[in-house]
């Protein structure tokens, strides 16, 4: 809703709604950087308190900010992983999904309500037991004749993770070629293109720039899930945080360990999401 | 010609039913790749190959062992040239993390050791959990656990364990003085961490039935001890005293005040196909030396850890032989 | 009635090797349906806290009030770009050492929050911090029209929002809405990283004694599939009982 200039606000009326602004905290850069401020002031804020609690302590400790630095780099390392199992997970995850979603909406019956039944169920499995699924009933290699493929641990977290990447990929393919109208279809037809033709040529093109924005999403959602694979056994930033806090056995190094942690996955998956609104609000503007 | 597979171990047959399913799969499964191998020579079939599959057909549903099972388990990590060992890394000093994040403690030792014995160079170390070192093994994720892995009846029946046992521990608790507690009974209703997995979880729960909350991994357990979550650890003695044997001052106000109870000896954990096998055997004789030669009573020592009975016991008891 | 079901499973236990110990076994049978009744408290109790995290946030992000918007838009940004796993060992390790400690029954001190109460928290904020978006997107489709003439009327603004704004937002984002609850249901598993004994802690507690991955893991994954058919069943009929005839499809 438009502000009318002042002076024509009728006099008895109060402010119209300010729910409806355009929020500035969503849409400015400056309140971007207002943001990483405040949550670096949140950082030292919480080595502060920590610091204030273990300031009673009878031995004379390192540090928090010495203890801290010295565990970053191997935190950080893990962290980097995790990054590479979510790269890897998705790259998996979207080639089948793809697939799955172009069998959601395939003209043969069986072949789409299989991919139906297969979306639904990975989709609406928790991501955790998917793993855990994996992680225990995939063997540790793949006989192909006189071939052996060996599947590590951190491959099969990879494919457990995947799966519901595939689901969701496949829901937003569907999601995506449903957004554009039937009529095109129609019309297409008529002009005697294949069906081929049609999805290739027309469809995918318009609902590309549609599945964009959703499919970061998903990656966002991707990175963060991948803690789960710390649960069952495969060492990453989150076992390296534990391990350390409890080779330090410090209470008041939980906060800033933690603290950082989640800062680390913020920093890596605040801008993705940032830069799925602002191509969102693009691709909402264009059609 | 079915002799060729005589490093197959026989398996009770009754051990698990679904495996001789598996296995069958398996081997048909073999043998219909093998047949499509021949490709264009199909025609000309060598008996020879018929026969092969034939006899793993047979065996596998003899012995209920998988292809993959069936193996000797020695050849193939010589022929890797790596040692694929199950190892903890939390569980300090046995196998935990250097600032470094390399895993090391007594139990890497003893997988060095192994695989200098085997003459392989290179050791890759699985961190697993109570959980899943089974499982692990069974899928042959890794080649053997050695990973504070208590000898039971109920285990027995799925890995093989190797004999003499290199441990033994019992059943303890680690809480804070304050707590004050005196005997088993007074955990009762109280709160008490343990680890998913861990075989006296079930037996503490039915005899003081206390209130446990079970996490993942010694770590999480760890921290929420130190946090005050719960009122105990309840976990192997062994780890307990040589926590608190450390001299580290985070320790100072925590004791182990129980009667340790139900004994229990650690085992390396192979294969059931490999028990009985060279790998198998392999294991055992280096158990054996470990004992005899004073060589674990030095690691011991050399970890902190406070010196065993059952130790001092099997070596005096191998050396007199 | 369920004499003849754990008969079957025995059977199928003993001449297929498929233990589905749940079926049979009392011990195990105890523990998996209090796992389940524990996940079904979990989601009901996180579902109801979000959706008042969500309201209370959407609100406040229409606030006059700067420093309450920019508050809100950071709770909602930090709650959505971090791991929710992460975020409960933050509150259940880190936070709650803070606190301070009650003395129980037996004299000992206790954290005030147990590791339930930490899930509840950190699972309502997290779901909350996504229904915040949720609502805000749906307050921003009701038409200005109607609040106008809300306001026309002498309404506060408090009122606009509860008697006009809320009830036609609502509506408009149920599916979404429906979407994050799911979501949720499905994130409550991660309580198993804290100890607190829902569907996937039973279950890996059974199979570390039982020896029977496969199966367990088989039941899970058909339990939770149904637990969300059920929810995603419910607010369909909850959309279409509240749907206005005419007026949203």
């Amino acid at each position: 809703m438009k502000a009318l200039p002042p002076n024509s606000l009728p006099v008895l009326l109060t402010p119209t709604r300010p729910a409806l602004e355009p929020l500035p905290a969503f849409t400015t850069f400056v309140q971007s950087r207002a943001l990483a401020i405040i949550l670096v002031g949140g950082f030292i804020l919480s080595c502060g308190i920590s610091a204030a609690l273990s300031a009673g302590a009878t031995q004379p400790q390192p540090s928090i900010l010495d203890v801290l630095l010295k565990w970053a780099p191997l935190i950080g390392g893990g962290f980097l992983f995790n990054i590479a199992v979510s790269i890897a997970s998705m790259a998996i995850g979207t080639l089948s999904g793809v697939l799955l979603g172009l069998g959601q909406i395939s003209p043969s019956r069986p072949i789409a309500k299989i991919s139906w039944f297969l979306t639904q169920f990975f989709r609406n499995s928790p991501w955790l037991v998917l793993l855990f699924f994996v992680m225990f009933l995939l063997p540790f290699e793949l006989k192909l004749g006189s071939l052996t493929l060996p599947l590590p641990a951190w491959f099969k977290a990879i494919i457990g993770l995947a799966l519901p990447v595939m689901a969701n990929v496949a829901e937003i393919v569907r999601g995506g070629i449903k957004s554009i109208p039937f009529s095109q279809w129609e019309s297409a037809e008529s002009l005697a293109f294949s069906r081929r033709q049609i999805l290739w040529q027309i469809i995918l093109p318009q609902a590309f720039k549609r599945m964009i924005p959703p499919w970061m999403n998903l990656y966002a959602i991707l990175t963060m899930a991948t803690t789960l694979i710390s649960v069952v056994g495969i060492q990453d930033s989150m076992t390296l945080t534990k391990a350390a806090l409890v080779a330090e056995g410090r209470l008041d190094l939980y906060l800033p360990f933690y603290t950082m942690l989640l800062l680390m996955f913020f920093a890596y998956c605040y801008p993705i999401a940032r830069l799925t609104q602002s191509l969102e609000r693009r691709v909402a503007v264009k059609f | 010609m079915c002799f060729a597979q005589s490093h197959i171990q026989p398996v009770d047959v009754s051990f698990k039913q679904k495996q001789v399913a598996s296995g069958k799969i398996a081997a048909w499964i073999a043998l219909i790749i093998e047949l499509g191998s021949e490709g264009d020579q199909a025609m000309t079939l060598s008996i020879k190959t018929l026969i092969r599959s034939a006899c793993a057909l047979a065996a596998a549903t003899v012995w209920g062992t998988s292809m993959a099972q069936a193996q000797d388990t020695l050849a193939q990590v010589k022929q890797k040239g790596t040692l694929t060992v199950g190892i903890k890394n939390d569980y300090k000093p046995w196998g935990f993390l250097d600032p470094s994040g390399k895993i090391v403690g007594l139990e890497i030792d003893l997988a060095n050791s192994i695989a200098q014995k085997i003459g392989v160079s290179k050791v890759e170390l699985v961190p697993v959990t109570a959980a899943n070192r089974m499982e692990f093994l069974n899928q042959g994720r890794i080649d053997l656990v050695i990973a504070t892995m208590g000898d039971t009846e109920a285990r027995r029946k799925v890995v093989g364990m190797v004999e003499p046992n290199y441990y033994a521990g019992a059943t303890n608790i680690l809480s804070p003085k304050s707590a004050n507690l005196k005997n088993w009974s007074d955990l009762k209703g109280r709160k008490v961490c343990a680890v998913q997995g861990a075989y006296y979880n079930r037996r503490v729960t039915e005899m003081y039935s206390p209130e446990l909350v079970v996490y993942p991994a010694v770590p999480d357990a760890l921290n929420a001890l130190q946090g005050g979550n719960c009122i105990a650890f309840l976990f192997d003695d062994t780890l307990i005293v040589s926590t608190l044997s450390g001299g580290d001052p985070k320790w100072a106000n925590y004791e182990m005040p129980l009667n340790s109870e139900d004994p229990q000896l650690w085992a390396i954990g192979v294969r059931l196909a490999d028990l009985n096998g060279p790998f198998g055997q392999l294991v055992k004789d280096m158990s054996v030396d470990w004992h005899k030669s004073g060589y674990l009573l030095e690691l011991e020592k050399k970890w902190g850890i406070k010196q065993s009975p059952y130790l001092i016991e099997t070596n005096k008891k191998l050396k007199g032989n | 009635m369920m004499e003849p079901i754990a008969r079957w499973f025995k059977w199928l236990s003993s001449t297929h090797g498929l233990n589905y110990s749940v079926f049979f076994d009392n011990y195990d049978q105890t523990l998996f349906l209090k796992g389940l009744q524990t996940t079904i408290f979990l989601s009901l109790a996180c579902i109801f806290l979000s959706i008042m995290v969500g309201l209370i946030g959407a609100w406040l992000q229409g606030s006059r009030l700067r420093a309450a918007r920019i508050g809100t838009a950071m709770f909602v940004q930090f709650f959505r770009n971090t791991p929710p796993l992460v975020q409960l060992a933050f509150f259940y390790y880190a936070v709650s050492s803070l606190l301070p400690t009650l003395t129980d029954q037996f004299g000992a001190q206790a954290p005030i929050i147990n590791n339930l109460g930490w899930a509840i928290i950190s699972f309502s904020l997290f779901a909350g911090a996504f229904n915040i978006e949720i609502f805000r997107s749906g307050i921003e489709a009701v038409p200005t029209a109607m609040t106008e003439a809300a306001e026309s009327l002498g309404y506060t603004r408090f009122q606009i929002y509860r008697i006009v704004v809320v009830p036609i937002a609502f509506r408009i984002c149920l599916p979404s809405l429906g979407n994050n609850l799911v979501n949720l249901v499905k994130t409550t598993t991660l309580a198993y990283a804290i100890g607190v004994p829902e569907l996937l802690y039973a279950s890996a507690q059974i199979w570390s004694e039982a020896m029977n991955v496969r199966e367990m893991m088989v039941l899970l994954l058909i339990t939770y599939v149904a637990l969300v058919a059920v929810l995603v069943g419910l607010m369909q009929r909850w959309e279409r009982s509240l749907r206005i005839p005419g007026y949203i499809a």
